[in-house]
């Protein structure tokens, strides 16, 4: 009569055992970062995204420091970008340390919203390492405070792309997209799509990255030097960036994609003749193994109406950040030793993973001088760190990424028709300054 | 009719032929946007294999699923079982109470929940951060399988029930022996429904787990995608085997997921 329990009850127990009893691997580790503090504790964690380049370049530092540190353990542990910043935004506001890194890798883009709201959960690392050692527009993200809390690393400098044999179709030469404008940029494209049927470039309406290099090649960003008030109203930069965008998609030399496949495709299909992004974009670009020795490197075009733009500029870009919880002693020394100091460890990371790094002692060397025959036997790695240095500083602040939803509803507007460019502007501002009370 | 039909089921169907193709091809021949089978499956299952420990996902994810499941239906149908059956004054007031929670989104309770777990991982570090537990816990009942078993209850008929006490069943006696074995295309929709969110359960397991050793079906593929220059012939085959699962469990309670779905008592 009862051998239903004879079933249910263990089914049921085993369940719950199933669950509870396999934690073993991970919760020893968190259960021991508990309690009382303990700076020097040997073992840490990081957080970071990308296997085959932040990740990477975590395993060359670490193998690089076990040598002289036999007795540290450092566990690399794998997340999404976003994954990242959510769980962060969860355990910071909880208020609870636990299952917190030791360092953690965050986009300079967002990285005042953490420093900004969470002080005391990072650690200063002024005493470590020196913020005039990085290329100077990184100290903008990574400080707060007068504090130095972030570990510049990788370089988002940007550069033009381009396939050489449609520029010779169309009668140009390297030298005639080489520091040009993007008013001569939109020209060339014109001409290139005469001459080739094919487009300039690729672009998302929605993904603003373009408008943003165009900003910060002028020197000027969504927000005021303070990193909190909107600067979109009146912003002379921006009005031209702005327009400049308008003409792209209306000269038609602008082939539309709507995410991040459809941009790779554009180029690897050779639907497009030109690239203008972040150089994080070399190995898709190499990808296509067909196109060796169609493209070359150079500057990105700066805005014609603004005097203080110039031929280099940023999109993307992390660094690293160590947080105040058991081990930080043991982390920023880690961090410090390797990614703030070790010139020749940029060196491997360039040549090995393909990380540009923003550490100005190793800006040269060998590394950088290979020339790389997918783009004719360019140097690009030594041009990229030159314009590394040339790259204006910004305070990218609190809202980029909030000011970036407002906008892109307000950019279709625009490239629509529907709205003229200070409507536009005005527009923008009002609800920035509205919704970021 | 049929025109409307087969395009539907065109819609349906094309993403998954995309997926199984798309595994097949290189990276580059995904983003082109190719649509015929490639040669590449072994080279994408042998490069997915060896960057990532897709297995033991799966393990983790399965353990979590199916523990989720097992709990879920004994303890949502108990409840939902004892709503409808017993008489009391205050059950429709607990209900509604009940039923008001499921308006709560899971993100205004992430916070306060992690919270919780922090101070769990003090005295009981097996139940704590970080470990599958804590997944299993906060998500292995929800108010809305109480109210589908309360539901499919409404049609179960009672004389069964008292049959039952005159042969001199005790209460849970009643509820194993005579409910559970009438209700199993209730069971068997119940089960799928909690096993496909539990398996595809992203948020929580996220913010919860930590080590590498822990990490779902889910959180490993968010991290393929996250590269710079991510390898879609890779993630496509990681989809593919990650769906496997779902698709299995599916498939053999398709017949009792029918029933179910549409109430019927046998």
């Amino acid at each position: 009569m009862k051998n239903w329990k004879k079933i249910l009850l263990p089914l049921a127990a085993s369940a719950l055992m199933l669950s509870a009893c396999s934690g073993g691997g991970g919760n020893t580790e968190t259960a021991a970062s508990g309690g009382s503090g303990d700076a020097a504790k040997k073992e840490i964690t990081i957080w970071a995204w990308d296997p085959n380049f932040n990740i990477a370049a975590l395993n060359l530092a670490k193998e690089k420091y076990a040598k002289d540190h036999p007795d540290v353990t450092i566990n690399i542990v794998e997340n999404a970008q976003a994954d990242i910043v959510q769980k962060l935004n969860t355990g910071l506001n909880s208020g609870t340390t636990k299952g917190l890194p030791n360092v953690v890798l965050i986009e300079d883009y967002r990285a005042q919203n953490f420093l900004q709201a969470y002080p005391d959960a990072f650690r200063d690392m002024s005493d470590k390492i020196k913020a005039e050692d990085f290329a100077d527009y990184k100290a903008g993200p990574t400080s707060f405070d007068g504090k130095q809390y972030g570990i510049p690393f990788d370089s988002g400098v940007t550069g033009f792309y381009i396939r050489t044999d449609y520029l010779e179709q169309a009668g140009y030469t390297l030298k005639d997209v080489t520091n040009i404008d993007w008013d001569q940029f939109i020209e060339i494209g014109k001409k290139i799509k005469a001459a080739t049927g094919k487009d300039m470039l690729t672009q998302d309406p929605n993904d603003l990255g373009t408008l943003r290099v165009m900003l910060q090649s002028a020197g000027s960003w969504y927000l005021k030097e303070d990193g909190v008030t909107p600067n979109i109203a009146g912003n002379a930069a921006f009005k031209e960036a702005l327009e400049l965008y308008k003409s792209m998609f209306d000269a038609d030399i602008v082939k539309l994609n709507s995410d991040w496949s459809q941009f790779v495709a554009a180029f690897n299909s050779g639907d497009v003749a030109s690239v203008p992004t972040g150089n994080w974009i070399t190995p898709s670009v190499k990808a296509e193994a067909s196109q060796s020795g169609k493209w070359a490197v150079v500057p990105i075009p700066r805005l014609k109406d603004t005097p203080n733009s110039v031929n280099a500029s940023n999109s993307g870009g992390s660094s690293w950040y160590v947080m105040n919880v058991d081990g930080q002693d043991t982390a920023a020394d880690f961090m410090a030793d390797t990614f703030g100091s070790d010139a020749e460890l940029y060196q491997e990371l360039l040549s090995k993973i393909g990380v540009l790094g923003t550490l100005k002692a190793a800006a040269g060397g060998e590394a950088y001088e290979q020339p790389d025959e997918f783009f004719g036997g360019q140097k690009i790695y030594s041009d990229f760190a030159k314009w590394t240095t040339e790259v204006p500083k910004v305070n990218f602040g609190l809202h980029t990424y909030a000011i970036e939803d407002i906008l892109s509803a307000e950019v279709q507007n625009y490239l629509n028709g529907s709205k003229d460019v200070d409507a536009v502007m005005n527009d923008t501002q009002a609800q920035a300054e509205a919704q970021l009370k | 009719m049929y025109l409307f039909l087969s395009l539907a089921a065109f819609v349906s169907i094309f993403p998954f032929f995309w997926m199984i193709v798309s595994s097949t091809n290189l990276s580059v021949d995904v983003t082109k946007g190719r649509l015929l089978p490639g040669t590449h499956f072994l080279d994408n299952l042998q490069k997915l294999t060896s960057s990532v420990d897709i297995w033991s996902a799966m393990g983790n994810s399965a353990k979590i699923a199916i523990s989720t499941t097992i709990l879920a239906m004994l303890i949502a149908s108990l409840a939902g079982y004892g709503f409808e059956i017993y008489r009391s004054k205050a059950k429709d007031v607990v209900f509604s109470i009940l039923l008001l929670s499921m308006m709560i989104p899971f993100a205004a309770l992430m916070v306060p929940l992690y919270r919780m777990f922090g101070k769990i991982t003090n005295f009981f570090p097996t139940f704590g951060i970080d470990t599958p537990a804590a997944v299993v816990i906060p998500t292995f009942t929800t108010a809305f399988l109480i109210f589908f078993f309360r539901q499919s209850t409404k049609m179960f008929p009672r004389e069964l029930l008292e049959a039952g006490r005159m042969d001199g069943l005790t209460e849970l006696g009643l509820f194993f022996r005579i409910y559970l074995p009438t209700m199993k295309t209730t069971y068997a929709a119940a089960a799928i429904i909690t096993f496909m969110a539990s398996w595809n359960n992203y948020m929580w397991p996220l913010v919860i787990l930590q080590s590498p050793e822990n990490q779902t079906i889910p959180l490993l593929i968010s991290n393929l995608g996250s590269g710079y220059a991510p390898d879609y012939g890779m993630i496509m085959m990681a989809i593919v085997i990650s769906t496997i699962p779902t698709a299995l469990v599916f498939f053999l309670m398709q017949k009792h997921f029918v029933a179910g779905m549409v109430g019927s008592v046998k």
